[in-house]
């Protein structure tokens, strides 16, 4: 009898592990399978190109996200804010400003798209689906007026792109200056989201947003901030997507939505409650970026990429919380 | 005792249900007879709720033998207990908000052709039998969401009718109802019992019980303790009965010394709600506030958070004005409210008892923006052992709580914040028995701190027991004052009513 009832608590428990842990295990996985699979994939020069292009930027705009998508809300115009960042960024340096004056014009430009949002959301009382759906339209209509129906600017010479180099190919101590700037972002946001009042209220305002202004809290201005910070970062993003491609490709920021609003649900899937965290997303991050780059090492085209992540996401979410409601 | 033969509807024998380590039926028996209205009490994790989903399908017992209509059922389900007969008015409201009172009448039943729905015969067949049973002229076409809260009971009950229902289980039908619609709603369920069909009543209120039941079974620990009938049998037996223990009382005395006034409100107006309403309450004073749906009484305490802006009026603490148009201010100024839906405005269910408890008063666990935890811990820790929250640790999640748990996770919010005024809106609705002795334990010790506290219920028994003064509001203004002898439920719903007032007492 008392054997019987161990051996429940043993596999509630393992269960219970198995979904806790459900992305680190899908994680090692996935690099074990790619190493095996490809001699390429975990070779320094392979990690660092992952690491540089495919994770910095990606989350950045997701760190944005995640602390949205604490508050309860949503921003579906990260892309614009990436793109009127990186446009007015390049076009200021095309125009010979200096790289310090490129870059607070890019933040400027993204948080204007942030202010915006803010605005439709706590003062017009629009869903935050719906105003940041409106700001996103918007937007990628603003880029193809600005740029006579999506034209791209590339600067390849002469002063202009020197200034683009000093952000992107610069490096502090080997580590380059992209990475450096993750790495300070994501403390940065998680002891903000993490450790700090503003943090807690997000929280609480993503919890029960009746419970938050029933406390005190001032949610109008709280949430204000939210968006404004989500746009700033998805601007870094952009300004650092234009560095290193050296041009201003119109529309290009939207790439980053989809998968950093799927890198944060990944991430929920560490906390019992399903809520984001600034670890988790950085998790989601690492593996949807090994996974774009392990299919495309093994020889799978583009779309078949998209596949590939879609099925990842789909069987992690699915194991963490089909194990979860099991272990209960 | 005379044992007439009943015509039962329902027989329930040898019910055991456990949860894990959790035995939450234990051997649980209940009978319902038809004509017959019975009531269902005990404290919260008693198992009433329990049972009454076992009976409802929606959890398997373990053992245990379940007649319905004279015949033995192996297996439910929410579906073939309908079937059977059988329904179930629950405390949450399970009607589309965007539907039409005919549509709701008809969901899952509808008339129509095929897959064609006709929404005009709905209507006007729930028209009819809404006319037909409560005598209600509603227009079928209204939405659910512009009804009443007792409205929607009626066209939850009408649904059920409508279905052929000859057993009725409604649990907590009167949790968010006010006196008058109390009276329609029983005169509903009385004419229903007449007409043959077994009622069964689940409330926490026990004067509802004396007053509608004709037998009521008390249920405590997973059983069955006994069915009393509640016109013989006094309140405080069957109070007991609940709880094992002598209640002694129910509303515990106290006596203190009042102080100053801390929150005093002048000329108070409100445009289509209230107007002249002023009062004071002292320091380590109780006033109670009462009044009718409608009456002004609650956009009163609205307005002293800052969740409404009045119109105009004075409303000072400890001697300074404020200006009220947020909860914002309102909580910076040290009023503190326990507003009645708990679960959308009192604590947020998915955090933790912690980040609940400290919510409103971050600011003081916090250095240059950051909380610090250990003193967040530290003073979480001292209100969890203060008000004997029953959680297994800190970090718990308030909805892992019992209702009355969670109601002092949201009166400790503010002991952290040190509030000098509380003011309660319904603080123990749908709160057990065990817990609202606990609740008024506390607001006597936070009177007794020299808190202010002002208590808004329609609970006429509370307030009479709980009370220092009761002040009625009646049709936008203060219709009474009542306190001393003269404070009593006959009184003081007299006053509410517009049957009489004691303008005198108002002065004070």
């Amino acid at each position: 009898m008392s054997v019987s009832a161990n051996d429940t608590t043993a596999k509630v428990s393992l269960r219970g592990f198995l979904a806790k842990y459900s992305v680190l295990i899908a994680f090692a996985a996935i690099v074990i399978f790619f190493s095996v699979a490809s001699p390429t994939f975990l070779t320094p020069a392979n990690l660092f190109n992952v690491l540089v292009n495919n994770v910095v930027m990606l989350a950045i705009v997701a760190l944005g996200l995640t602390i949205v998508i604490s508050s309860g809300g949503i921003d579906l115009s990260v892309g614009v804010s990436v793109d009127m960042a990186s446009m007015i960024f390049v076009m200021l340096l095309a125009a010979g400003y200096s790289g310090i004056v490129g870059v607070a014009g890019g933040l400027g430009a993204a948080l204007i798209v942030g202010i915006l949002n803010a605005i439709l959301i706590t003062r017009l009382n629009i869903s935050p689906f719906l105003a940041t759906l409106g700001v996103l339209f918007i937007g990628q209509s603003t880029q193809q007026l600005a740029t006579s129906g999506g034209q791209p600017i590339y600067l390849t010479s002469g002063y202009a792109a020197d200034q683009f180099n000093a952000v992107a190919r610069t490096a502090l101590f080997g580590v380059p200056t992209p990475v450096i700037v993750l790495i300070v972002l994501v403390v940065a946001v998680h002891v903000l989201l993490h450790r700090s009042v503003f943090g807690r209220y997000v929280q609480a305002m993503g919890a029960q947003p009746g419970v938050a202004w029933y406390s005190g809290i001032r949610v109008p201005r709280e949430l204000s901030t939210v968006h404004v910070l989500c746009a700033l970062l998805a601007g870094v993003t952009g300004i650092l997507l234009s560095a290193t491609v050296k041009s201003y490709v119109p529309l290009s920021g939207n790439a980053f939505l989809l998968d950093a609003i799927g890198a944060t649900f990944i991430g929920t899937t560490l906390s019992r409650e399903r809520k984001p965290s600034v670890i988790g997303t950085l998790l989601g991050v690492l593996l949807l970026a090994i996974v774009k780059n392990g299919l495309l090492l093994v020889g799978w085209n583009f779309y078949w990429q998209q596949v590939g992540i879609g099925v990842l996401v789909f069987l992690v979410l699915a194991a963490s919380f089909g194990l979860r409601r099991a272990a209960h | 005792m005379q044992t007439a033969k009943r015509d039962i509807a329902v027989s329930m024998t040898g019910i055991s249900k456990r949860f894990g380590p959790v035995r939450a039926l234990e051997n649980a028996n209940l009978e319902i007879a038809r004509g017959s209205i019975l009531g269902l009490v005990g404290q919260n994790g008693a198992g009433k709720s329990t049972i009454i989903k076992v009976l409802a399908g929606i959890i398997k017992p373990d053992s245990g033998s379940i007649v319905i209509n004279g015949e033995t059922v192996s297996t439910l389900t929410p579906a073939s207990v309908e079937k059977l007969g059988v329904h179930f008015i629950h405390q949450d409201r399970l009607l589309v908000p965007t539907a039409t009172v005919g549509e709701a009448v008809f969901l899952g039943h509808e008339i129509g052709l095929g897959p064609f729905v006709s929404r005009r015969a709905m209507q006007r067949k729930a028209a009819d039998l809404l006319k037909r049973f409560f005598g209600m002229e509603l227009p079928a076409g209204t939405l659910v969401k512009d009804l009443t809260t007792a409205q929607q009971k009626v066209v939850q009950i009408t649904r059920a009718l409508a279905q052929k229902a000859s057993v009725l289980v409604l649990d907590e039908p009167t949790a968010a109802l006010v006196k008058r619609e109390v009276d329609s709603l029983f005169d509903v369920l009385r004419r229903l019992r007449d007409d043959g069909i077994a009622v069964v009543f689940i409330s926490h209120y026990m004067q509802e019980i004396e007053k509608l039941c004709d037998r009521v079974t008390v249920m405590r620990n997973g059983t069955d303790v006994g069915t009393v009938d509640p016109r013989q049998t006094p309140i405080d037996e069957i109070i007991a009965m609940m709880i094992a223990r002598d209640v002694g009382e129910m509303f515990p005395k106290r006596s203190v010394a009042l102080g100053a006034p801390v929150l005093e409100v002048s000329n108070l107006r409100l445009g289509g709600s209230f107007e002249n309403i002023g009062f004071n309450v002292r320091a380590g004073e109780i006033v109670g506030l009462t009044g009718l749906l409608g009456s002004g009484a609650k956009e009163i305490v609205q307005c002293l958070f800052g969740l409404k802006t009045a119109d105009g009026g004075q409303v000072k603490v400890e001697g300074r004005e404020l200006l009220l148009s947020t909860p914002v201010r309102a909580v910076r100024d040290g009023i503190a409210m326990l507003p009645e839906d708990r679960r959308a405005h009192g604590v947020a269910l998915g955090l933790s008892v912690r980040e609940n408890i400290s919510l409103a008063s971050l600011r003081r666990y916090s250095k240059s923006g950051l909380v610090s935890r250990g003193s967040e811990n530290q003073a979480v820790d001292g209100l969890i052992k203060e008000l004997s929250i029953k959680t297994p640790h800190r970090d718990a999640l308030v909805r892992e709580l019992s209702g009355g748990n969670q109601q002092k996770v949201a009166i400790a919010k503010w002991l952290s914040c040190q509030s000098r005024v509380y003011v309660l809106d319904e603080p123990t609705v749908a709160v057990d028995v065990g817990a609202k002795v606990e609740i008024y334990n506390l607001l006597n010790r936070l009177a007794g701190e020299g808190a202010a506290i002002l208590l808004l219920s329609s609970d006429l028994l509370e307030l009479v027991g709980v009370c220092d003064r009761v002040l009625v509001v009646y049709r936008g203004r203060l219709a009474g004052s009542f306190s001393g002898p003269a404070m009593n439920s006959d009184a003081l719903l007299a006053a509410s009513s517009g049957a009489r007032s004691n303008i005198d007492g108002v002065a004070a």
